[in-house]
């Protein structure tokens, strides 16, 4: 870590980070950055499908239960009883660099990744095929696989006070702007990966512009919202009124930035474990794309 | 009368030919080669834009090659034209305005890897294609003058790298490292594109280095020449960083060093024998191609004069080395984040932290994969002797699989690599000392995390570089200090120049889809 004398930028705000507060030179705040930086982009993250299999396993309940007790039978050991890795790898949280096909899995699952631990299996096709389905209900979109608990009452969850969703949230034109659209979210993400952000907010962002910050500007106001975008020149915050602060950094004062979520992080408490479970139904249906077979 | 004004018309594009002398001692308002000068130092003598002045700086023009969205092309300036490329196509233009004067697309169907650049020398334009040709076109008109194959596109090679013209010859090298496709370079008779040599990165059976390599593995060893190099006309000595081995990301299956990969190597320009090379991540398991352009400084080392070449490496160290005979000066990292080595020995050799190779369930190493520095290039100012960098602070998880290879061109990396949730990435542009490598400045290019741009230098004490959300900034060269900037708000993963055309300095980069140049305001 740099020392203050070899800051090069001047002019610009002292930034304060919350949580812990420490002070320090606009410089010198490269390990805090984790809040503001995300990762790679959203379809990379959790291995969206480039081409989905005709199979008729893919998508069909029974063949999904079959494909579970499966798993749970040959892959649990190595890759976790909920996809989420141990001695092999997270199957949920992949980030993966290749794109996924179901043929793709059908033929690791056949024929083991040589030289890498993991055997090949002796399965017939049909077996195979239905733990590909449960893979690909595992690992795919909500929306494209049946989810526990109840979207209706779910639907009241994310509407009512004691939640709160949709004071930050909005779906389809609906609730508030300060925290990500949740329209598609279904669409987007596999069920894990939205209960994790529900329940562990500050684990890891995906956003980008999810930063939550508080500028005191030198004309004396205060602006607290989220950072849309950030550099070493100006900063757009969107309060939550859901109104659009565009400043420069010359107008900053002092710039606090929260190092984790502005959302909760006590769903697991706040809410009962039937309600989570209602409330992830619910999300998990909320797609812009046709529904899918399973969702019928 | 007829005859009498073609034979003027020929004298006149005569003159504007590029010629020997011209590449040795460039004239300041052209930028004629990748890194402006064969030292690759990327320092402009134009002073006309200060810092006092740059806070005027504008865009002067903006030229859109919709073809790629992350064009990488280094522009190159030869008497008011300026000629800039994107993968299968070059474009003339009028450096002033930014008007096309003419365009060569070769419709190949095969579109493969970024353009870097293109090279120029005589009367011809020479560039390297995603079909691994090298096609030399007329810098008047566009027409294709020559082509000579570099290597087969079927196999799976391209040729991205900005060609290099020196003493009537046209180094160009290959891509295709990550496919398990060994790399070399050629050098071509300018005229004529006839082959004059070739040499392989990776020894081949009863070569000396092929002993770095298990069994047959060397076969799938990689080492791309994917960028530009420098060279040494005194020692008639060419040196081109070299890429990664492969498989990317399993050592297990190749191991020993590995030579050349990750190497700079230090080749005759006259025969394209080795005459020596630097190894500087021996066995690599991270994919940190050593392709850094290496910059060339004569300067006091150890105090005596010394030829001195100054490399910052993907790894994360900054080395000193002498170019004469490749002797390891001094090394020293230029990142804080850097956990898979405590240091080098005495001959420059890493001294690895076992345990951070890449696992099955994904290890943590930093700097990560995409390097602590990458393709953009470094600069050096001989009056302030500090060497300007792109460096990238953070770290990644790296995951090791198993793959056979598979001839034709297809992914031989054995799985690759994330950004660490923890430790994420930061770009910066440093100042270090020439000599010692001490960090005398460094400015955070706030929001930016990946590549970002190269640099270039001016007489007059600035340095110019961009970032990844397409900031393009101006810096006080001795204290880092940002004087202007423009919100081009595209990608900018290329380096600038600078050049002049009848008597006013611009500066040029490609941001994205555009080509951007900036000058001070019309005086009044």
């Amino acid at each position: 870590m740099l020392g203050k004398g070899l800051s090069s930028q001047v002019g610009s705000p002292r930034i304060r980070y919350g949580d812990p507060i420490v002070l320090y030179d606009f410089v010198v705040m490269k390990a805090c950055l984790w809040a503001l930086l995300f990762a790679l982009p959203l379809a990379a993250q959790h291995g969206r499908y480039t081409s989905e299999s005709t199979n008729p396993a893919i998508g069909d309940p029974a063949a999904i239960a079959a494909g579970g007790k499966l798993y749970q039978r040959s892959c649990a050991g190595c890759h976790g009883p909920d996809g989420s890795g141990g001695r092999g790898p997270n199957l949920v949280q992949r980030r993966n660099w290749h794109p996924l096909t179901d043929e793709g899995i059908f033929s690791t699952v056949r024929n083991g990744l040589p030289g890498a631990d993991m055997p090949p299996t002796n399965l017939s096709d049909d077996e195979t095929w239905q733990l590909v389905a449960f893979i690909h209900a595992l690992i795919g979109p909500a929306a494209e696989n049946p989810a526990a608990g109840d979207a209706a009452a779910g639907e009241a969850v994310f509407w009512g006070s004691k939640a709160g969703c949709s004071n930050c949230h909005a779906i389809r034109g609906k609730g508030g702007k300060i925290g990500p659209d949740l329209t598609d979210i279904g669409g987007l993400r596999p069920l894990a990966v939205i209960k994790k952000a529900v329940v562990q907010p500050s684990d890891e962002l995906y956003y980008l512009g999810n930063e939550s910050v508080t500028a005191k500007l030198k004309n004396g106001e205060t602006v607290r919202g989220v950072a849309k975008n950030r550099d070493v020149y100006s900063i757009q915050i969107i309060d939550r009124g859901g109104k659009l602060h565009l400043l420069a950094m010359n107008d900053i004062a002092e710039l606090e930035i929260l190092q984790r979520s502005p959302m909760p992080g006590d769903y697991a408490e706040r809410l009962s474990a039937g309600e989570l479970e209602n409330l992830l139904a619910f999300l998990a249906r909320q797609t812009l794309r046709p529904a899918g077979p399973e969702a019928k | 009368m007829l005859r009498i004004t073609l034979l003027l018309l020929v004298a006149h594009a005569a003159l504007a030919q590029v010629s020997n002398q011209d590449l040795l001692n460039p004239p300041p308002e052209n930028w004629l080669t990748y890194g402006g000068t064969y030292d690759s130092q990327r320092h402009t003598k134009l002073d006309q834009i200060t810092p006092g002045n740059v806070k005027n700086l504008q865009a002067a023009w903006i030229f859109p090659i919709t073809s790629t969205n992350r064009l990488q092309t280094v522009p190159l300036v030869v008497d008011g034209v300026m000629y800039v490329s994107a993968p299968n196509e070059v474009y003339a233009l009028d450096a002033r305005s930014g008007r096309e004067i003419w365009q060569y697309r070769r419709a190949n169907g095969v579109n493969r890897g970024p353009n870097r650049g293109v090279a120029v020398f005589g009367n011809l334009v020479y560039v390297g294609t995603p079909d691994a040709y090298l096609v030399a076109l007329d810098a008047r008109t566009g027409a294709v003058a020559w082509e000579t194959q570099i290597a087969k596109a079927g196999d799976g090679y391209f040729s991205p790298g900005a060609p290099f013209v020196a003493d009537g010859k046209v180094i160009a090298g290959v891509g295709g490292g990550d496919n398990g496709l060994n790399g070399w370079l050629d050098a071509y008779d300018a005229e004529t594109g006839k082959l004059i040599w070739r040499w392989y990165t990776i020894p081949r059976p009863g070569e000396p280095g092929n002993e770095t390599w298990a069994g047959d593995s060397w076969k799938t060893g990689g080492g791309g020449t994917w960028l530009s190099g420098s060279y040494d006309p005194q020692l008639g000595l060419i040196y081109w960083g070299l890429g990664n081995p492969a498989p990317d990301f399993d050592g297990d299956v190749r191991l020993g060093d590995n030579l050349y990969t990750e190497s700079v190597v230090a080749l005759e320009l006259s025969t394209g024998k080795l005459k020596w090379h630097f190894q500087f991540t021996p066995h690599d398991a991270h994919d940190w191609d050593s392709v850094e352009i290496p910059i060339l400084v004569d300067a006091p080392f150890g105090g005596r004069q010394r030829k001195l070449m100054a490399h910052a490496d993907r790894n994360g160290f900054y080395y000193v080395l002498d170019r004469e005979t490749g002797e390891f000066l001094h090394g020293t990292p230029f990142i804080d984040q850097l956990n898979w080595a405590t240091g080098l020995t005495p001959e420059g050799r890493p001294i690895r932290v076992p345990g951070v190779e890449p696992t099955l369930t994904g290890n943590f190493v930093c700097p990560s994969t995409s390097g602590a520095t990458n393709w953009m290039s470094p600069a050096y100012n001989p009056v302030t002797g500090l060497f300007y960098l792109a460096a990238k602070e953070g770290c990644g998880v790296s995951y090791k699989g198993r793959q056979e290879f598979r001839p034709g061109g297809f992914d031989f990396k054995a799985t690759g690599y994330i950004e660490s949730p923890e430790e994420p990435w930061q770009m910066y542009v440093r100042a270090l000392d020439l000599t010692t490598g001490e960090r005398k400045w460094e400015y955070m290019q706030v929001n930016a995390k990946n590549y970002g741009a190269g640099l270039i230098s001016t007489a007059s004490g600035l340095i110019f570089g961009g970032d990844d959300q397409g900031t393009f900034a101006a810096l006080d060269a001795v204290s880092g200090k940002p004087l202007w900037h423009f919100d081009a708000n595209y990608r900018i993963s290329a380096s600038p120049i600078s050049y002049a055309v009848n008597g006013r300095q611009y500066v040029a980069v490609a941001a994205g889809v555009n080509i951007i140049a900036f000058r001070l305001p019309d005086a009044d």
